[in-house]
């Protein structure tokens, strides 16, 4: 469970974030939906302690952020944006690294490396340096350091960008298998079909604020808009910073 | 612990991958004692066996003998418009040979001008010869006439040369440890800044930052790495110097020098804190610089420092406050070591912690600064 209350955070002359409070829980997926600039990948980095809040605590299982990182960062797994991949080691390397900085000893991390790189069908590269890598190489390894030590909440900075059918669909498959495991699942995303496809919940974001949380049936009901795309302009009162 | 295990385990994996690191490294640490080997070779050969000096001179025909002594000494009649004709006349009196019967002066000319510079040496060389052989021929006729020539001679000058042989040789040792002291700051820079600067333009420090580890791990990883790799690159200079300088041919300016495996050892427990120094300068520098290019320029800049400090040591310019100082401390005590005298270990103690005090300072502001935003996504 991922819980954000009353987060602050001005950068620059910019108010990134303006009392940003939400609640994502464990077993749903959550979507944080908003346009170009609202302050997701922001509101990320607070969640991971990469950025102090001016005001507002981020708690990950009840673990302050602010005050013990290390437990509170234990409990996630990051799919960052960009991937941040080693070029020079291969997948195999790169996951089972993050295994171990996640906390696992050096045979668990070995061991939960076989799984995860069978688990995301990455065999035919796990043994080749990333340096080259298609988009969709590049997400899977990265999918697969952030799950690989099973961690119970999982954070997705735009997971579905650049990639294709097929590379979204798997995306999509793991992110739903994580759920049915119970595990809580927080994306922000820009793009209305995989949130309305995906999330249980939706966070709609705009210059920092949350406008509207809600079911997607619920934002539709909400705004009397036959479609999410439709009700989130509604709701954020412009269509700038959209894709379809 | 295990975290820091595997992070120096990535990163050594990781940099012995990238060629640029491994080849900074190895271009230094080979390169550099093949290039110090061919220098002392041409210097030894210009030393040892001075070239023939070609004069002119005039009217050789009036002092045979003369002559005779001075082409037996090197200096002999150059030919005319050839290359390596000195612009030096030695001009013999049509007279010479009266007035050497009658027991007068000859009269001799040396025609030159003095105030060029590169004359100098072969004028000097020229007079030398010709007052040896001036001296030669008054001790020939006062023992013609009966006389002793000691009695002309009331000085008899001794010179006892003091400088044992490997002591002259410290001078050029000197030049050589500088040139190892230095691999410590080549061979890790590049992955220096590869791992941090480098680090945060791929988008990966944020990601590592994201994990639960703390600063300290961090920085402490990435500072055992690099330290591990600039010793890499002292052991690589050490091996190359001890087998390549044996090919110099030393025993010609009656000193040998030679890398023996106490000098590889202590240099190594020497260059032990200075490479940990270096690491910690060179990520500290990179951390603070943008992006990879940056850190560049800007540890050239620095790297500056350690080599001048090197150097004045080498070159004994230098107040002796320096003996304290980090690099330079401890060069003079190498220096000490491979010229056979006593190490001041008081100084070598004194450096040794400065540079490791240095290295902490800078290791601790690393620790605070990654818990800055700004350091952290480069803003």
């Amino acid at each position: 469970m991922i819980k954000v209350s009353h987060l602050s955070k001005r950068i620059g002359e910019v108010q990134a974030l303006n009392d940003l409070s939400f609640v994502a829980e464990n077993g749903q997926i959550t979507g944080l939906l908003g346009p170009n600039g609202a302050g997701k990948t922001t509101c990320l980095r607070t969640i991971f302690g990469l950025l102090k809040p001016d005001t507002g605590t981020a708690e990950i299982e009840g673990i302050d952020v602010a005050i013990d990182p290390i437990g509170a960062k234990q409990q996630l797994g990051l799919f960052p944006d960009p991937f941040g991949l080693y070029e020079r080691l291969t997948p195999r390397e790169y996951i089972r690294y993050f295994a171990e900085l996640s906390g696992l000893s050096a045979s668990d991390a070995k061991e939960a490396t076989s799984k995860v790189i069978a688990k995301l069908r990455l065999e035919d590269i796990s043994d080749r340096r990333c340096k080259g890598f298609s988009q969709g190489q590049r997400m899977k390894t990265a999918l697969a350091q952030a799950i690989v030590h099973s961690p119970s909440n999982i954070i997705l900075d735009e997971p579905t960008r650049g990639l294709d059918v097929m590379s979204t669909r798997l995306l999509r498959d793991i992110l739903i298998d994580l759920k049915n495991q119970g595990h809580c699942v927080l994306f922000s995303s820009h793009v209305m079909q995989e949130v309305a496809a995906l999330c249980d919940q939706v966070i709609v974001m705009a210059q920092g604020r949350v406008v509207a949380i809600g079911s997607p049936e619920q934002l539709c009901a909400q705004t009397g808009k036959a479609s999410l795309e439709d009700a989130f302009i509604q709701l954020i009162g412009t269509d700038e910073g959209i894709a379809a | 612990m295990n975290k820091i295990i595997a992070m120096v385990r990535k990163e050594l994996i990781d940099a012995a991958r990238d060629k640029r690191s491994v080849m900074a490294g190895l271009y230094y640490a080979i390169g550099t004692p093949l290039i110090m080997c061919g220098l002392f070779m041409v210097l030894i050969g210009q030393l040892t066996s001075p070239d023939d000096l070609k004069i002119s001179i005039t009217n050789p025909d009036k002092a045979p003998d003369l002559v005779r002594f001075l082409s037996n000494k090197g200096i002999t009649q150059g030919e005319a418009g050839a290359k390596d004709l000195k612009a030096i006349e030695l001009i013999i009196s049509p007279d010479y040979a009266k007035q050497m019967n009658q027991g007068k002066g000859a009269e001799i000319t040396i025609v030159a001008d003095n105030s060029e510079e590169k004359l100098q040496n072969s004028i000097r060389r020229l007079e030398k010869q010709l007052q040896a052989y001036s001296a030669e021929m008054g001790s020939l006729r006062l023992i013609a006439r009966g006389i002793d020539p000691r009695v002309v001679q009331p000085l008899k000058v001794n010179v006892h040369d003091q400088a044992t042989t490997d002591s002259k040789g410290g001078m050029i040792l000197g030049i050589a440890i500088f040139t190892m002291i230095y691999s410590v700051f080549i061979s890790g820079m590049n992955l220096a800044i590869d791992t941090s600067a480098g680090e945060r333009e791929r988008n990966s420090l944020a990601l590592l930052l994201s994990h639960p580890l703390t600063t300290r791990q961090l920085v402490l990883s990435k500072i055992i790495a690099v330290g591990l790799f600039a010793l890499l690159g002292l052991v690589l200079i050490l091996l190359v110097s001890k087998v390549a300088y044996t090919f110099v041919p030393w025993q010609e300016l009656g000193f040998s020098v030679s890398i023996t495996s106490e000098f590889m050892a202590l240099m190594l427990l020497v260059g032990i804190p200075v490479a940990l120094m270096a690491a910690c300068l060179q990520l500290f520098v990179s951390f603070m610089a943008k992006t990879f290019k940056e850190a560049q320029s800007y540890l050239t800049m620095v790297l500056f420092v350690p080599l001048a400090l090197s150097m004045a040591a080498s070159y004994n310019i230098a107040p002796d406050v320096l003996q304290w100082l980090p690099v330079s401390g401890q060069q003079q005590a190498l220096m000490d070591f491979i010229k056979g005298k006593d190490m001041n270990m008081l100084q070598l103690l004194v450096s040794t912690l400065g540079t490791l005090a240095i290295a902490v300072i800078l290791a601790l502001g690393m620790e605070k600064s990654l818990k800055s935003e700004k350091v952290i996504f480069g803003l």
